[in-house]
């Protein structure tokens, strides 16, 4: 169809199985984070602003947070990486491995490496990169891209996974009982992960003051994947600092409720530095390259409260367009709300080629009700199409509004055309181009054309 | 969404009918200018009033829509409180012209913006009426549609409490209700797809509690909605909150 | 260069922010859920949250071999401070149970016991840390970890856990045995770590 927005027309396609698949999960999730919250606090909403004042304090300061989180690092025995870019961060991670001559690894689920296609290039290296949390493990294995930031694979069924299973011989026949995957994933991971050299995590939370890097996992992989690796590699934006320990406590707090409904993901982990010599699993090594990748952009932007964001993806379970289109339909590893704000200026050398992302929004709100640290979702993504408007990026479907805006100011006009257009056929037709418009009258009736009528109704009334 | 803060009530106010009810909904305003007058409230409607620019708003082309909002903040300018039956344009006046003065304050845009109030939040939290002293001829279900711009306002609750207080009327609730209609104005338009099927939903959810009424703060929602509804063959009967506190009054 | 180059970018994108925000600061009353502590003690805190995840808490060797015999785990690992009070039971119950964890029968040890630091009533968490813990592998590998503490040593709430984190290199808290819903959002336990998790409280 014409002058289709492209998540539109990606939703219009998506095979219905996938559809039922995201809606469903995602709204699930959005019921369960509502009775945790709801159920444990008086006004979680309290909660949620005072998350949102402590990461903007940070963001506002966080040339000194960085600095202090640096040095907090080095004291616990961390290597500090910065890398400014996504080729910054790519090899850095690759020549720790390098230097130590580690060709196999595990990787437990980071948005932040999904941002750079770490495993393609650590492949390429002929390093063996394997994804350990269940959900990213079916990924790799299917060469698919995840569509969602907590649950990975919300648009697979258990029916494609058991055939991906035995396709790729982690089984030798085909199950589909979610506990038999879950089973049959455990084996085969153990073994690899006890055969690794290295871990790649990424890291929720950095506190600044202690240098302690916090991890959340329910599965436990994070924590497998350490306890035999020599090397542990953390990659972190910049944005996941917290100033102190102290803080952690209200972030926890929100972001096990607010993306799966539970009081606390099960394994947090606080790790400061590698392993006591005392302790004989876990790892030698630790090193935690900080990351930029256009973070820096998004601080200068008048958008930068997304920067606070904590990867919860409250708004996208809530999200009725995702629930439509998936988050493959945002072309970015952050779908939903958070990516139709996050990504066109992350990765703003796209910005002309991701500008209809913030469209793809009723700016119904719903995202900025549910998120744990309140950010103004539905104003950002309206400032980004301002951005796309003044920066004279075409939008399929766009209708001109200059000359709705004359006949706005024009009240004379404007009282004329409301009489004059009975049956719509004066409607400042102009407004809208053709096609979009009969296909919205395809779809829906529209009421009775009664311009002027109140108009009228109310000058009788008032000279009666 | 930050409600105003100390916004001024009284008994003198002015109507922005909005260019809905300006070019179809004639009733609901209507029903606006008698539920106020039957609350002793002398309504007064300034002619020049157009439209308040969200459609340009939303479309990110700001440029027009502040024209418009300067249009219209001049038309209702003085220190009446300003009232308008839809969630969605007051919510315009008092959230989005803010965001898209952020960079040019505008004096009299910011004061539209203090003096600004959707209709049923005036009526019970400006005028502190608390009971509609309406009836309904025989018990009636209403399925009210919170509609988004309602978020973080006073509205939703006001209406849903007023309504309750209407003899034989029952408020029932739906499922997924936090969840958008998918009007968004001109979203609907070029979101054709993902629009109709939130329509859809919407209705499913509220069909599936068989009101007798449907009911919102918001008509562009329930053009939206109830379009849908007929086009689909399952029509739905209808009103703005306002025309239910006026018709159930009469009755 | 990269840490240059950061730092020099951040300070500019900041050069607009006219008011720098403050930290609002907090009590802790304002971040703890009084409805997951309740009324009663943190033992019965701890006991009704860690138990709607799915933990189990023990007080007595008599129910844990009841469970290990039950579900056909025999075979474990003891940190050897523990094998007087509960290690030497398993073991007079016929149980084997094993001092040293060795990591080339990783998956061959069915049962795990190692020392908990402390706990947290408040979220139902179990915390362990480097310091205490024997072993990570062994409370990670087998199916069922026992985590051994002494009920003085639960905080009431998290931000008090927080407070009391101390200095270990590695402490984590956890709560339930672990879990997956990535599969149709079902809920699976026993993914990569224990599928049971078990609280044992020493006299």
């Amino acid at each position: 169809m014409v002058n289709r927005q492209p998540i539109d027309a990606y939703a219009h396609d998506i095979d219905e199985e996938k559809q039922s698949s995201v809606s469903g999960g995602s709204a699930a999730s959005t019921d369960k984070r509502y009775s945790a919250l709801f159920s444990d606090y008086e006004d979680p909403n309290a909660l949620r602003r005072l998350a949102s004042r402590i990461k903007d304090h940070t963001l506002h300061h966080l040339d000194d947070y960085l600095e202090q989180a640096e040095s907090s690092l080095k004291r616990n025995g961390c290597h500090v990486h910065f890398a400014d870019t996504d080729d910054d961060a790519r090899d850095a991670v690759l020549s720790i491995l390098r230097e130590r001559e580690i060709t196999r690894l595990t990787k437990s689920k980071s948005m932040a490496s999904e941002e750079i296609h770490l495993n393609d290039h650590l492949i390429k290296n002929d390093i063996e990169v394997l994804e350990s949390d269940l959900g990213e493990f079916i990924i790799q294995l299917d060469g698919d891209v995840p569509s969602h930031i907590v649950r990975p694979i919300i648009h697979k069924n258990r029916r494609e996974i058991a055939r991906t299973f035995q396709r790729e011989g982690i089984a030798d026949d085909y199950n589909d009982d979610p506990e038999a995957i879950t089973r049959r994933a455990r084996v085969h991971l153990r073994e690899k992960y006890m055969e690794a050299e290295a871990v790649i995590t990424g890291g929720n939370f950095i506190s600044a003051e202690s240098g302690r890097v916090v991890l959340v996992t329910n599965e436990g992989n994070s924590r497998f994947g350490m306890a035999p690796s020599r090397v542990h590699i953390a990659l972190v934006g910049i944005e996941k600092l917290v100033p102190t320990d102290r803080d952690l406590a209200v972030f926890l707090n929100l972001l096990g409720r607010s993306a799966t409904g539970q009081q606390l993901t099960v394994y947090t982990e606080f790790i400061s530095g590698p392993k006591d010599d005392s302790q004989p699993s876990g790892p030698e090594e630790m090193h935690v390259v900080l990351m930029n990748n256009g973070r820096t952009d998004v601080l200068a932007s008048n958008c930068r409260e997304i920067l606070r964001c904590i990867r919860c993806s409250a708004c996208q379970n809530v999200c009725p367009v995702y629930r439509q289109a998936s988050g493959h339909a945002y072309r970015s590893p952050y779908g939903g709300p958070v990516g139709a704000v996050l990504s066109p200026i992350l990765f703003g050398d796209r910005f002309p080629e991701l500008a209809d992302l913030p469209k793809a929004s009723s700016l119904c709100g719903a995202c900025n009700e549910v998120c744990p640290v309140d950010i103004p979702l539905p104003d950002l993504l309206l400032r980004l199409r301002d951005k796309a408007k003044r920066e004279h990026i075409p939008q399929p479907g766009d209708l001109p509004m200059a000359p709705f805006a004359t006949l706005a100011t024009s009240p004379a006009i404007w009282r004329t055309a409301m009489t004059m257009s009975k049956a719509m056929n004066h409607l400042p037709i102009e407004m809208a181009p053709v096609r979009p418009l009969q296909d919205w009258l395809g779809q829906r009736t529209l009421p009775e054309w009664r311009g002027g009528d109140f108009r009228k109704w109310l000058k009788k009334r008032q000279s009666d | 969404m930050p409600a105003t803060t100390q916004r001024p009530a009284g008994k003198k106010v002015l109507l922005m009918a909005t260019c809905l009810c300006d070019a179809f909904y004639d009733d609901v305003a209507r029903a606006t200018v008698e539920v106020l007058q039957h609350l002793g409230v002398e309504v007064g409607f300034p002619e020049n009033q157009t439209c308040c620019g969200q459609p340009a708003f939303n479309s990110g082309d700001w440029k027009s829509s502040r024209k418009v909002a300067r249009h219209t903040a001049e038309v209702f300018a003085g220190d009446l409180p300003v009232i308008v039956p839809s969630g969605s344009c007051a919510a315009m006046h008092f959230h989005g012209n803010r965001l898209q003065f952020e960079e040019c304050p505008d004096g009299a845009v910011e004061s539209l913006a203090n003096r600004t109030w959707e209709l049923i939040d005036f009526i019970v939290n400006g005028l502190g009426i608390r009971e509609w002293p309406g009836r309904f001829e025989k018990p009636t279900r209403l399925a009210f549609h919170r509609s988004c711009h309602l978020r973080g306002t006073g509205s939703g609750e006001a209406i849903t409490s007023l309504l309750s207080t209407i003899a034989n009327a029952e408020v029932v609730p739906f499922g997924q209700a936090e969840q958008c209609c998918g009007f968004g104005g001109t979203f609907s338009v070029t979101f054709p797809h993902i629009s109709g099927r939130m329509g859809s939903l919407k209705l499913d959810h509220i069909l599936e509690q068989h009101p007798d009424l449907l009911v919102s703060g918001d008509m562009s929602c329930l053009m939206h909605l109830t379009g849908l509804a007929q086009v689909q063959g399952r029509p739905v009967p209808h009103k703005h909150a306002v025309q239910v506190l006026r018709d159930t009054l009469q009755a | 260069m990269s840490r240059d180059s950061i730092l020099s970018k951040i300070r500019s994108a900041l050069a607009d922010v006219e008011t720098k925000a403050e930290h609002p600061g907090f009590e802790d009353a304002a971040v703890v859920s009084r409805v997951r502590l309740g009324d009663g003690s943190p033992i019965a805190a701890f006991t009704r949250n860690f138990e709607a995840v799915h933990g189990r808490v023990m007080r007595h060797a008599d129910p844990l071999v009841a469970l290990l015999k039950e579900q056909g785990r025999t075979f474990g690992y003891c940190d050897p401070e523990l094998m007087n009070p509960l290690g030497h039971a398993l073991t007079a119950a016929g149980c084997t149970v094993e001092t040293r964890y060795d990591r080339t029968r990783y998956d061959d040890y069915e049962f795990g016991i190692t020392r908990a630091t402390a706990a947290i009533a408040e979220t139902g968490s179990l915390v362990l840390d480097d310091a205490r813990t024997s072993d990570r592998l062994a409370a990670l590998s087998p199916w069922i970890h026992v985590a051994v503490l002494r009920e003085e040593e639960v905080h009431a709430t998290l931000p008090e856990a927080i407070a009391g984190l101390g200095n270990s290199r590695n402490i984590i808290w956890v709560t339930g045995p672990s879990k997956t819903a990535d599969v149709e959002g079902i809920l699976i336990e026993g993914v990569h770590g224990p599928g049971e998790q078990i609280a044992f409280f020493l006299d």
